[in-house]
């Protein structure tokens, strides 16, 4: 009901939403590329009323990223527009989409995806589950869309569980060399670790599409969603010192040591990752996942790791993103009209948010690398053209 | 925990340690190379404890790496950098960087003694910001026969301050958890190498 009523909220304000197709993906790291994308534009199927499970989602984000005050830089980002069409039964239940006349099971949604890794000990990890996080899990959508048809009703938050665990445990499993992975392209496949077994990440990840944002957290990153001005954390930080962490890790023979900061062994400051093999089963690479309807209050949503965090609140960071995207809609509304450059490349409202959160972290004396995606979930109407 | 010492070795005979890879009581000749190399005198502030890898390569090999006193990143995955002015030699002072994710950044140490005919290594702590006061190390390595090829015994025992706010089990705990780490290590850097080796051409 909480689904359908969103989507009833949303419908009203997006009927003359264009759809815009668009491929490609970015990966961004100290530099942000842009991408020239073919883009693909199809006219609005008509007027009226659609369900926000017809609505297109056009992916509006922008991401800033600096070593800071560290020797290294470790931290990597993703973000992939469409990178995966979700089976509409993992939003909805059946009851609902039949009362809104729609196929159950064949109705697909296309998904972007964001996320941020945060590596300790070496980028490897971090660069892994850049370009390998996203292919897994559209994979592991793809298997779970070809069994729901034989499926009921559907218990929607456990399949997303479901499908975030098998897809971290396979990056991770892949890190240590317990799966074989590809590499340089699918010419050559191996069975070896990535890299060293002290190195992991971070990966806070977010799945965005028209109805729901879905939240897949492992490690100390974060993701903040700023709905109505008000900051609603959709991660909890996995640290040793969490009592549910604590119990978990010292239930299997492990030690969390206040060492500078509670710390697993005395040595991690995170209590689950993906890689570190050295303090496995203590550490792992088991995701807390959120499925979050979203609502026509909704600003924004903020990754970042705790480069930011760690000196930048959530009230902050919401406070300031919300109102730099206004700012800049602002100033440059009424000048130019919105580049329709396509979606394979940032959001200059979205991007501005980012870079100035990135620099107030930069003020606050943040001491670690610093990355900061702001993906923008207000529908923003394109201006035309005058002529 | 079980200490190191004169004493103490006696009355432990009987007690666990742990090894790097086994959690089984040390077998007798790691205890006699133990009472024969690796005597501490833990003061009542302090604690001691003692690793042990058991590596499927030659012990020349094995020493040749952990010899190294200016390279150790070579097989301690933990350092990111080091550096160390002139040769290698008994009073050197490597000052280490510590890769990222660990409760420190640096470390400043000493060579106390470096014994290439019986194979045994002496490093002490003296700087840095990982609270490991008075660290003190001894490593040796040891010939043995691993299914029916030379292998190494490596052993690493230490004695070091307990900070405030911690346990003596908590300190050896950190501690030891950091050199089975680095012990798998120059495991696997070591028993690569024999690999190579006996891939090469032998014409070469």
């Amino acid at each position: 009901m909480a689904a359908a009523a969103a989507a009833a909220a949303i419908c009203g304000e997006d009927e003359t939403a264009a759809r815009v197709g668009c491929t490609g993906e970015w990966a961004g790291g100290i530099e942000r590329v842009d991408l020239g994308e073919r883009k693909e534009a199809v006219a609005a199927a008509g007027a009226g009323k659609r369900s926000v499970y017809l609505m297109d989602c056009a992916p509006v984000w922008g991401c800033a990223s600096t070593r800071g005050r560290s020797a290294e830089m470790e931290d990597a980002s993703a973000a992939v527009p469409r990178f995966a069409d979700v089976p509409v039964r993992l939003l909805a239940s059946r009851r609902d989409l039949d009362a809104l006349g729609l196929d159950a099971d064949a109705l697909r949604l296309p998904a972007h995806l964001f996320g941020v890794f945060d590596g300790h000990g070496g980028a490897e990890v971090a660069n892994y589950c850049r370009e390998r996080i996203h292919v897994v899990l559209s994979e592991e959508l793809k298997r779970l869309g070809k069994n729901l048809g034989e499926m009921g009703e559907v218990d929607m938050k456990e399949h997303w569980d479901d499908v975030f665990t098998k897809c971290f445990q396979r990056v991770d499993d892949e890190v240590s060399g317990r799966v074989t992975r590809v590499v340089n392209g699918g010419g050559e496949v191996r069975s070896e670790p990535v890299t060293a077994e002290n190195v992991g990440s971070t990966a806070v990840v977010a799945l965005v599409c028209s109805s729901h944002v879905v939240v897949a957290n492992c490690g100390d990153s974060r993701i903040v969603l700023c709905r109505g001005k008000e900051p609603v954390a959709l991660s909890i930080d996995h640290k040793p010192d969490r009592k549910d962490e604590r119990a978990r890790i010292e239930a299997q023979g492990g030690k969390v040591i206040q060492w500078n900061g509670y710390r697993v062994s005395g040595i991690l400051a995170m209590s689950r990752s993906i890689g570190d093999r050295y303090l496995k089963p203590f550490v792992i690479p088991k995701p807390e996942v959120m499925v979050v309807p979203r609502a026509k209050d909704d600003d924004c949503l903020i990754l970042a790791s705790d480069g930011l965090w760690d000196v930048v609140s959530n009230e902050e960071a919401c406070k300031v993103a919300r109102r730099q995207i206004l700012l800049w809609h602002k100033n440059n509304g009424a000048a130019s009209p919105l580049s329709d450059e396509g979606e394979g490349s940032t959001d200059p409202a979205a991007q501005a948010a980012a870079d100035y959160l990135m620099r107030l972290a930069l003020k606050k004396g943040s001491e670690d690398n610093i990355t900061v995606i702001v993906v923008d979930l207000k529908p923003r109407k394109k201006l035309k053209n005058i002529s | 925990m079980v200490e190191v010492g004169g004493g103490a070795a006696e009355a432990a005979a009987g007690r666990r340690w742990r090894l790097a890879d086994e959690r089984c009581d040390l077998r007798a000749a790691e205890t006699e190379y133990v009472r024969r190399f690796h005597r501490h005198e833990p003061r009542d502030h302090q604690c001691s404890s003692a690793v042990a890898k058991h590596i499927k390569a030659p012990v020349h090999l094995v020493w040749s790496l952990v010899r190294r006193f200016d390279q150790p990143q070579l097989f301690k995955p933990f350092v990111s950098r080091c550096e160390m002015k002139g040769n290698i030699e008994i009073g050197s002072v490597r000052e280490v960087n510590v890769k990222s994710g660990l409760p420190a950044t640096r470390s400043t140490e000493r060579l106390e003694l470096l014994d290439d005919n019986e194979h045994i290594l002496s490093v002490r702590f003296v700087g840095g910001d990982h609270r490991l006061k008075n660290y003190s190390s001894i490593l040796t390595v040891h010939p043995e026969v691993i299914d029916g090829r030379p292998g190494t015994l490596v052993i690493e025992s230490f004695v070091v301050d307990v900070p405030e706010g911690n346990t003596k089990d908590e300190t050896c705990y950190f501690v030891e958890a950091l050199l089975k780490c680095n012990l798998k290590s120059l495991a696997e850097v070591s028993e690569r190498l024999v690999v190579k080796d006996q891939t090469e051409p032998l014409d070469r």
